[in-house]
């Protein structure tokens, strides 16, 4: 039997010792009635070969992002992977262990988290990060949670310019709060409208009062913009609300960071850090605050200490706020989160380095800004709107879901049709480049998508 | 500990992994740009060698014994990471159009199929990423559906001995936790259990076996108990492992249960995740599961059009990665392998508890399932807690179990085996735990000095609380 190492001759020596006949003596007191009477119908076990080949057929029944010439963003980005990174990924060390619990066994964990923790408060700006969350729309949801216990308010206000999927999970989470009967009742969202596109803090400004606890947005925003950050933030505070900010990674290379702009809580989607696509799953959310608020914090964090020879070392801490010590009281229930992809995207950062992460950054805005200005001159499209982006921007065409079929039988995924989750946009689509993007495939795009138009 | 990365930076400014493109090269807006990006740089071997020597200090389930807890840290099969890595599932992005991801969709499909038949549950959600995103899911589906039903329910039941998710996840549902004591034998207190519920119980949080290792014996008892007062059983399935093929969830009444993929279904820990905490839900809950699902009609679809569905729980689909380890584990092993896992899961549990019940004390003497717990109470009256044996075990290159849990024994040791355990292995660490006992007497100091071996020493980790180093610094910062 594969992955089980004794024989029958040791197994009916262990049995003989425990001092029974059966295996299934062992288990004789279990009532009949929850016991199967039949097997399980989940096929007889197959070689590994046969498993290789089973996966394999359903892999290739796949089309990857690669048999196109793909401009889909909209939360999943398809940057360069180092080609060490995988490599050391699989390390079973760090494959095959689990929480560092036991910090002296679990040193090289522990320090490849805190330094991980680091990257996130240098790109962040901020004092503190957690060891990271399952992803970036959770993170975003316990962010909110965070305001809602640090502030002791209600009121929630949700930029409409936020990825709708982050949305629909904030909502989820908010909801065992909300339901009704429920002695905690109360809690509101109110959404501030992107007209152009972004938020306006004049808005935010009307729309915070005494009793809001935080104002959420994601900068870039859904429709790749760069918001006015400070001001956001700054109108929040007016009435002691929190800003919190989801962000892509790779784009604070550029970005000034979140807490220099009066950001308080930062969060956000690693997967732009060396994560790969894999259909979207899975990547890591992060979470990064200022010091006021760490002990607020969900989910683990590690800590740089002494040994008792009283040289450097690390260990998980602050632990009364998580769910194995403070149970119902505990800041979230989160145990696992993504420690590997975590510390995966340390890996890399540490290989691409600062004019690394900084080219990723820059390319691939060049590259956007590029595919910006000669879709602008194609007859039939239409930009809606001319603020800043940074590796995606949203465009109108006639018919949008007829030309994006067209274009998909000429081996373009031209972007994100936006119609679906913004009705105000039906013709909407957003398009992504990465770095990746060659000048020769944004042309390819461009080119053909004036022939589908025009004939 | 050696240096960090951030205090190895060399500057290396040519790493040049990143093409320059053939488009016009544009500064980003000054205005909006970020003055300095303080990130370390250095070549590609100084990297790998960081790496590949803080993954030396670590104990994992490829290099040792790894007996923790409810934590299943069973082997993990390489062919899984293999098939997790082919193209066809990794370069794919989540918005491609559903036609050109039917493979991925099937195998998400099939994954849902066959953990209905190993569990008796009627539909699963691939969607929760962890167990307690599990727990979140499964719980707020309950709530919705007693809001719509208009039941007024304020509490949940938790036994004393459950996962610290369980009240954790009941509180982020706005319900109130009722903790219900454990009998004299380790099991829920039956007669406890009627005095704390009543018409404002919601549902009872229940891992089976229990956190000791037992099984429930009385679970259909309890589930009518629960189920008259229109209330639910989740089922916390992280201790699924003992119970393949022998027992399904569904016939011991429980309306959702979460699984572990990795734990019972072998996909990789990760130093704590990714894993993926899948949900499966009886008829009763099947309108209210997060969307979307995979379903079928000639083509394998998204399913969006669940009834009552508490929405989200995250971007995408899951965990996908994971899904697919867990996928080709099951294919591998099939009906007899399973049933195996499960056999020699409880074999290798019982085995430890018979060879050192007479050297640790055993609390709760029953026949136990996939783990046992041993209370070092005899070490402790000579001076050894069960901190100073979990620390002491790592000298005899094991990896600690689970200590001071579950809270009802005092100082707990945990131990998990797992089936992918040899008897060798089991009795080299029989001997290292009968060794350390016999050390008690002989020279106490060597087990508070624990460990003696490992790179770093005892870990101050109430200095670590008091004075939060919780970043890297520039010196003079």
């Amino acid at each position: 039997m594969p992955y089980v190492l004794n024989s029958e001759k040791e197994i009916g020596q262990m049995l003989k010792d425990i001092g029974v006949s059966s295996v299934e003596e062992l288990y004789s007191h279990l009532p009949q009635a929850v016991r199967l009477t039949s097997s399980l119908d989940v096929g007889l076990g197959l070689s590994e070969m046969e498993v290789r080949d089973a996966l394999g057929g359903l892999a290739a029944k796949n089309k990857t992002i690669s048999e196109f010439n793909s401009f889909l963003g909209a939360g999943c980005y398809d940057h360069y992977v180092p080609a060490a990174l995988p490599f050391i990924l699989s390390l079973g060390q760090f494959l095959t262990a689990y929480t560092p619990y036991q910090a002296e066994c679990s040193q090289g964990i522990l320090q490849a988290i805190y330094e991980y923790q680091s990257y996130m408060c240098l790109l962040t700006g901020m004092d503190v990060s957690n060891a990271s969350l399952l992803d970036g729309a959770s993170s975003l949801a316990e962010a909110v949670l965070m305001s809602l216990r640090i502030t002791n308010r209600k009121k929630i206000l949700v930029s409409e310019a936020l990825h709708p999927e982050y949305r629909e999970t904030l909502n989820t989470y908010l909801s065992g709060f909300n339901a009704s009967g429920s002695s905690s009742a109360g809690f509101s969202i109110y959404e501030i409208a992107a007209k152009d596109g972004k938020i306006d803090p004049e808005t935010v400004g009307y729309s915070v009062d005494n009793n809001t606890a935080c104002c959420v947005f994601q900068n870039p925003n859904f429709f790749g913009l760069i918001e006015d950050v400070q001001n956001i933030s700054k109108a929040a505070h007016a009435k002691g609300a929190l800003s919190i900010m989801s962000a892509n990674p790779i784009a604070l290379a550029l970005l000034k960071e979140p807490a220099k702009l009066g950001v308080d809580i930062a969060c956000g989607d690693g997967q732009p850090l060396g994560a790969g696509s894999n259909l979207g799953g899975s990547s890591f959310g992060f979470l990064a605050v200022k010091k006021e608020y760490m002990r607020q914090l969900p989910g683990r964090i590690v800590g740089k200490t002494l040994d008792k020879d009283g040289k450097d070392a690390y260990c998980l801490t602050m632990q009364t706020r998580e769910q194995h010590i403070r149970r119902q009281k505990a800041t979230s229930n989160i145990c696992s989160n993504q420690s590997l992809n975590a510390i995966g995207s340390a890996i890399y950062l540490s290989l691409v380095g600062r004019e690394g992460l900084r080219d990723a950054a820059r390319f691939s805005f060049c590259n956007t800004k590029y595919l910006y200005n000669r879709m602008a001159e194609i007859r039939g499209v239409r930009i809606p709107f001319a603020s800043t982006f940074f590796n995606e921007f949203l465009w109108e065409t006639d018919n949008a879901k007829d030309v994006l079929s067209k274009l998909r039988n000429k081996g373009i995924i031209a972007g994100f049709y936006l119609g679906d989750k913004f009705p105000q946009y039906k013709n909407g689509i957003l398009s992504c480049c990465t770095e990746k993007k060659t000048k020769q495939q944004i042309d390819d795009l461009v080119n053909t998508l004036a022939e589908v138009l025009h004939g | 500990m050696g240096e960090t990365i951030f205090d190895k930076n060399t500057n290396l400014s040519e790493v040049n992994f990143i093409a320059k493109p053939k488009v016009p090269l544009e500064d980003f807006p000054v205005e909006l740009s970020r003055s300095q990006l303080p990130l370390p740089s250095l070549g590609e071997l100084d990297v790998i060698r960081h790496y590949s020597n803080l993954a030396k200090d670590n104990l994992s389930v490829d290099t040792n014994f790894y007996p923790l807890g409810s934590c299943t840290m069973k082997y993990n099969p390489k062919l899984n990471e293999a098939v997790a890595c082919l193209d066809g599932f990794c370069d794919i992005h989540p918005y491609q159009d559903q036609d050109l991801i039917q493979g991925s969709l099937e195998l998400m499909y099939n994954l849902q199929n066959l953990l209905c038949q190993i569990t008796g549950m009627e539909h699963f959600t691939l969607q929760p990423s962890s167990g307690a995103h599990g727990e979140l899911a499964g719980m707020l589906m309950i709530r919705k559906y007693h809001d719509i039903a208009g039941n007024q329910k304020e509490e949940v039941i938790v036994p004393d001995s459950a996962h610290g998710t369980n009240p954790a996840t009941v509180s982020m549902c706005g319900y109130k936790t009722i903790v219900v004591e454990s009998g004299s034998d380790g099991l829920i207190d039956i007669e406890k259990l009627r005095l704390a519920v009543n018409e404002k119980t919601a549902a009872i949080m229940l891992t089976n076996p229990n956190t000791l290792g037992l099984f429930e014996e009385d679970i259909l008892e309890i589930a009518q108990i629960i189920h008259d007062k229109d209330g639910f059983l989740y089922y916390d399935g992280a201790n699924f492992n003992a119970l393949l093929g022998i027992v399904k969830p569904s016939l011991m009444g429980f309306d959702v249960i979460h699984l572990n993929l990795h734990k019972t279904f072998s996909t990789p820990h990760g130093c704590g995740g990714p894993g993926a905490g899948v949900v499966g839900v009886g008829k009763r809950l099947a309108d209210f599961l997060p969307s979307p699902i995979v379903s079928k009609r000639e083509n394998y679809y998204l399913n969006y059009q669940i009834k009552h569905s508490i929405g989200r729980l995250r971007t995408f689909y899951g965990s996908f990665s994971v899904l697919v380890r867990a996928y080709a584990y099951i294919l591998r092993l099939g009906r007899d392998g399973l049933l195996n896992v499960s056999h020699n899961a409880i074999i290798n549990a019982n085995y430890i508890k018979e060879k050192l019940k007479n050297y640790y004390n055993l609390p709760f003497p029953k026949r136990c399932m996939h783990e046992v717990v041993f209370s070092c109470s005899k070490q402790k009256e000579k001076g050894a807690l069960a901190l100073d044996i979990a620390k002491r075990l790592m000298d005899y290159g094991i990896h600690p179990p689970t200590m001071y849990f579950p809270l009802i024994v005092a100082e707990a040791l945990m131990v998990e085996a797992t089936e992918t355990e040899s008897k060798y292995t089991l009795d080299n660490f029989i001997d290292a735990m009968i060794a350390i006992d016999k050390e008690i007497s002989l020279d106490l100091q060597i087990l508070k000095n624990a460990p003696n071996n490992t790179c770093t020493k005892r870990v101050d980790e109430v200095r670590a609380a008091r004075f939060p180093d919780l970043r890297w610094q520039e010196s003079g910062d």
